[in-house]
């Protein structure tokens, strides 16, 4: 009975191009109770799996990692034909200078956002999840995100041309699935067509992720202005 | 014979409406005040036959309110006890004989006729001229003429209209009144009570008086948030792509559409991808119509703000000029907020009295033979007032050269709304080069229309774009990565001020001059005229590093579009060290809205039109202000400690550091 399980879910996983380790997999069925329907047990796997940090619960065949030689900077362009499975460590809008954002964090901070020349009261939702919800505008970036793979790689890779879910006001840990992104000079470029945005996060990166951004935007605006 | 008492507002308008009844009216003086005089003629009315008219006026409020004699003192009470201390009203010492004047009047007459301005101060001042006219006379008639100019058919015209006075102007008014009284006096007190002593003084003025207005205060945190906004702000780096193609002898320049990017690695990997693509594809090559749309009718804020930035004239001195030019019936009633014309106005004639100017005649003239045009409509109406236009030709020479400033631009503007747009024609080229787009504009302006008489928009040619075919490919001449920097946005410039203002709904239009002086006379800023040098180049970098920035943005474009025309005279505005410590010290309360910003007034700003719409009572709006304002009243006594130390911090460690 568990070893069918095992294989139903294998193969539940495997079809979203996770590969779970074995000793993940037992953790898991560990904790589920036999009477659970079988679809139900089948999402709790991918949800708890899109929370987990990729680099310990993925087993990944050699396709659905970055090759190791990814990040040499001198090859122009290479196709990665993936899928690739990875999870978002950080977000960057580029379209923004980082000062323009501190100071829209701190107006959102006071309560404040602006229409116009008009100064307009933002009353905060009961809920959180709303408010960020009704945030005003929302950036069209471009991005430029740092990557992981299930190995541990991280890599750079830019959004260019917006696509949908991505922004700086997604959860951190988020997992993609890549097909068929060029990789210029060590940099994954994403595009519309190549990227599948399956969700999950990771608890512990996201919060302190937003909690830290204020800090970080400031301090790398200093430090950009004094490299310039 | 009926006897009619009529009284105006002001001096100027008795002497001017009444002559314009009377032909020529007879003058008499008045006892202890030369400057009121009591104006003697007969005159018909339609509805009360022919009249024995005496027309006199007063000078603003005659009445005026303020605490009994034992809360007068600084030191008589409790300022928290202000809120709701009786308030006496009595006329005001220095209109006595004012009032006096009005009473031995009234007491011969059966007509009371109020001629006060037409707008909510205008309406209170009603109220009082009417009260003190009934305690001598109880069975007067009231009633009250509506008029927008002094233009002599106009005045005649509403001589024959007359209405009842507005109940629900008046009260909105007198709302404010007693708002303003309570608060200003209850915080300004405290205030100063609490922070004279840290302040070093200037040998003449040792008592210095620490003002709060509900207006003030938020008109102050607008120049303290730009100010901070400039202190704080740190420059960044960003890089850029431009494309250059030569066709037909002609230089073309391709802008980047993603303007510029914060992140250098991303443009050098997008650069050699267009590179390598070698050559560019056009996708887009458009020729169109285009227009310069002509301005709107002219209100108040506009005026004050195009005085600042085109006339050299503080918004203060622009009200006063205008005000000038209306008691003289040369321009309409110059505070409004109506932007569009009433139907019924007779535009061309307007027009056509503006065709013997040496300057514009010609122009007023060819409207009239045929390329006048309706106006545009703006959104607003106050229902009162038409927009500010000119209601008679003068010869410009004969004014001072202040009045001849304004009264030119509110000709200009008044003969650019009566004509076309300017047209012309916009050429967008796009190009495809390497998976990015790259655009150029060109435009030709065909019929310059309205701009010919309106010289303070600017509008011009560019350079001709050649021909391209959508779908021709091209190898650009030239293809370079670019970087540069932002820079901070500029001080606070009064035409800005204005626009926040009028923006978050701080003073009406006849009141936001007389708040940006007082913050003036107070020493919370300072003014100074923008420098203009350099101001092209900064103008142009900051509109490209802040365009995407948010407030940054807008303010690059703005100060360029400064840099380009015939301004130097821009004021701008620095707070003082006191001015920022009473800011900051109001939002380190950690209220959950600060005095220092426009929503507690803005909310009051909007009470006062529901009363005017007959939504609410004046009681319950001066009721439920007073609380709201108590309750922060009573937190800033007890978190006093935070505005000492931002005195401190700012005002005391400055000058012994």
């Amino acid at each position: 009975m568990a070893a069918t399980m095992a294989a139903e879910l294998t193969q539940h996983l495997n079809a979203r191009h996770l590969y779970p380790t074995a000793s993940w997999l037992q953790t898991f069925l560990s904790t589920t109770r036999p009477i659970t329907p079988l679809p139900a047990i089948k999402q709790t796997a991918l949800f708890r799996l899109l929370a987990s940090d990729i680099t310990t619960t993925l087993k990944q065949p050699a396709a659905s990692v970055f090759p190791s030689d990814v990040l040499k900077g001198t090859i122009k362009s290479r196709i990665v034909t993936g899928p690739v499975v990875c999870q978002v460590l950080d977000i960057e809008d580029i379209g923004h200078s980082r000062w323009s954002q501190v100071e829209s964090i701190e107006a959102k901070e006071r309560g404040e956002t602006t229409k116009g020349r008009e100064i307009v009261r933002v009353v905060e939702q009961e809920n959180e999840g709303t408010a960020d919800a009704a945030s005003p505008v929302q950036s069209k970036g471009p991005f430029k995100l740092l990557l992981q793979d299930a190995k541990g790689l991280k890599i750079y890779a830019f959004d260019l041309r917006g696509i949908d879910g991505l922004s700086t006001n997604m959860a951190m840990g988020v997992k993609l699935v890549l097909r068929n992104v060029d990789v210029r000079r060590g940099v994954v470029m994403l595009e519309p067509g190549c990227v599948q945005v399956v969700g999950g996060k990771l608890d512990a990166l996201d919060k302190a992720w937003k909690q830290g951004r204020k800090e970080r935007l400031m301090a790398a605006a200093r430090t950009v202005n004094t490299l310039a | 014979m009926v006897r009619v008492l009529c009284v105006a507002e002001k001096p100027s308008i008795a002497k001017a409406v009444a002559n314009h009844l009377a032909g020529q009216a007879r003058a008499e003086n008045v006892r202890g005040i030369q400057w009121v005089k009591n104006y003697k003629f007969d005159f018909g009315f339609d509805r009360w036959g022919q009249c024995s008219v005496t027309f006199t006026c007063v000078a603003g409020h005659i009445v005026e309110q303020d605490f009994g004699e034992r809360y007068k003192k600084w030191t008589s009470c409790q300022p928290a006890a202000l809120f709701e201390a009786p308030i006496e009203s009595r006329i005001a010492a220095a209109r006595k004989a004012v009032a006096t004047n009005i009473e031995a009047e009234a007491r011969y007459a059966s007509i009371l006729y109020i001629w006060t301005d037409c707008d909510r101060e205008g309406e209170h001042i009603g109220t009082e001229i009417r009260d003190i006219a009934l305690k001598v006379n109880p069975n007067m008639q009231v009633w009250r003429a509506r008029f927008s100019n002094i233009e002599r058919a106009h005045v005649i015209r509403a001589s024959q209209n007359p209405v009842r006075l507005d109940e629900a102007q008046a009260q909105a008014v007198s709302a404010r009144i007693e708002l303003d009284l309570r608060l200003g006096v209850a915080f300004t007190r405290m205030q100063t009570l609490a922070l004279q002593n840290m302040i070093p003084q200037q040998s003449e003025d040792r008592n210095k008086l620490i003002s709060y207005g509900s207006c003030q205060f938020p008109t102050l945190g607008f120049v303290v948030d730009r100010y901070l906004r400039v202190r704080n702000f740190i420059p960044e780096p960003f890089w850029y792509i431009r494309v250059a193609h030569t066709k037909d002898d002609i230089d073309v320049k391709f802008n980047w559409r993603r303007g510029h990017l914060f992140d250098r690695m991303a443009v050098i990997l997008i650069f050699e991808r267009c590179l390598l693509a070698k050559s560019a594809k056009v996708i887009k090559m458009a020729k169109k119509p285009t227009a310069k749309w002509k301005p709107l009718p002219l209100t108040t804020v506009e005026l004050q703000k195009m005085g600042s930035r085109f006339l050299r004239m503080t918004s203060e001195d622009v009200m006063k000029v205008a005000e000038d030019l209306y008691t003289k019936g040369w321009i309409s009633y110059p505070r409004t907020e109506t932007d569009q014309f009433d139907p019924g106005i007779n535009l061309r004639a307007l027009v056509g009295k503006q065709t013997q100017d040496g300057q514009w005649g010609r122009f007023a003239q060819n409207l009239i033979d045929g390329e006048f045009q309706q106006p545009r409509q703006g959104r607003n109406n106050d229902k009162a007032h038409p927009p500010i236009h000119p209601v008679n030709y003068i010869v410009p020479t004969t004014l001072n050269e202040r009045e001849r400033t304004v009264y030119e631009f509110v000709v200009r503007r008044f003969l650019a709304c009566c004509s076309k747009d300017a047209v012309g024609e916009a050429t967008d080229i796009e190009i495809d080069y390497g998976g990015e787009i790259f655009h150029a504009h060109g435009l030709t302006v065909i019929a310059r229309n309205y701009l010919e008489v309106y010289r303070y928009d600017r509008w011009e040619s560019s350079q001709v774009l050649p021909q391209y075919t959508v779908g021709e490919t091209f190898e650009p001449t030239e293809a370079n990565m670019h970087d540069g920097e932002t820079t901070a946005p500029a001080y606070l410039t009064e035409p800005e001020l204005i626009g926040l203002m009028d923006a978050n709904g701080i003073g009406t239009d006849a009141t936001m001059a007389d708040h940006i002086a007082k913050i003036k006379k107070r020493e919370y800023v300072i003014a100074r005229t923008k420098t203009g040098g350099g101001a092209a180049g900064r103008g142009r970098g900051r509109g490209r590093g802040g365009a995407r920035g948010g407030r940054g943005g807008r303010v690059g474009a703005a100060a360029a579009q400064n840099g380009g025309g015939d301004t130097g005279g821009v004021q701008e505005f620095i707070p003082t060290t006191l001015g920022i410590a009473l800011i900051e010290g109001y939002d380190n309360m950690g209220f959950e809205t600060s005095l220092s910003k426009p929503f507690l007034r803005k909310e009051m700003e909007v009470q006062m039109k529901a009363i005017c719409e007959g939504r609410t009572t004046r009681n319950d709006v001066v009721q439920q202000n007073l609380e709201q304002y108590r309750a922060v009243f009573n937190r800033t006594v007890q978190q006093i400690h935070v505005l000492k130390s931002a005195v401190t911090k700012y005002v005391v460690n400055a000058n012994h550091g």
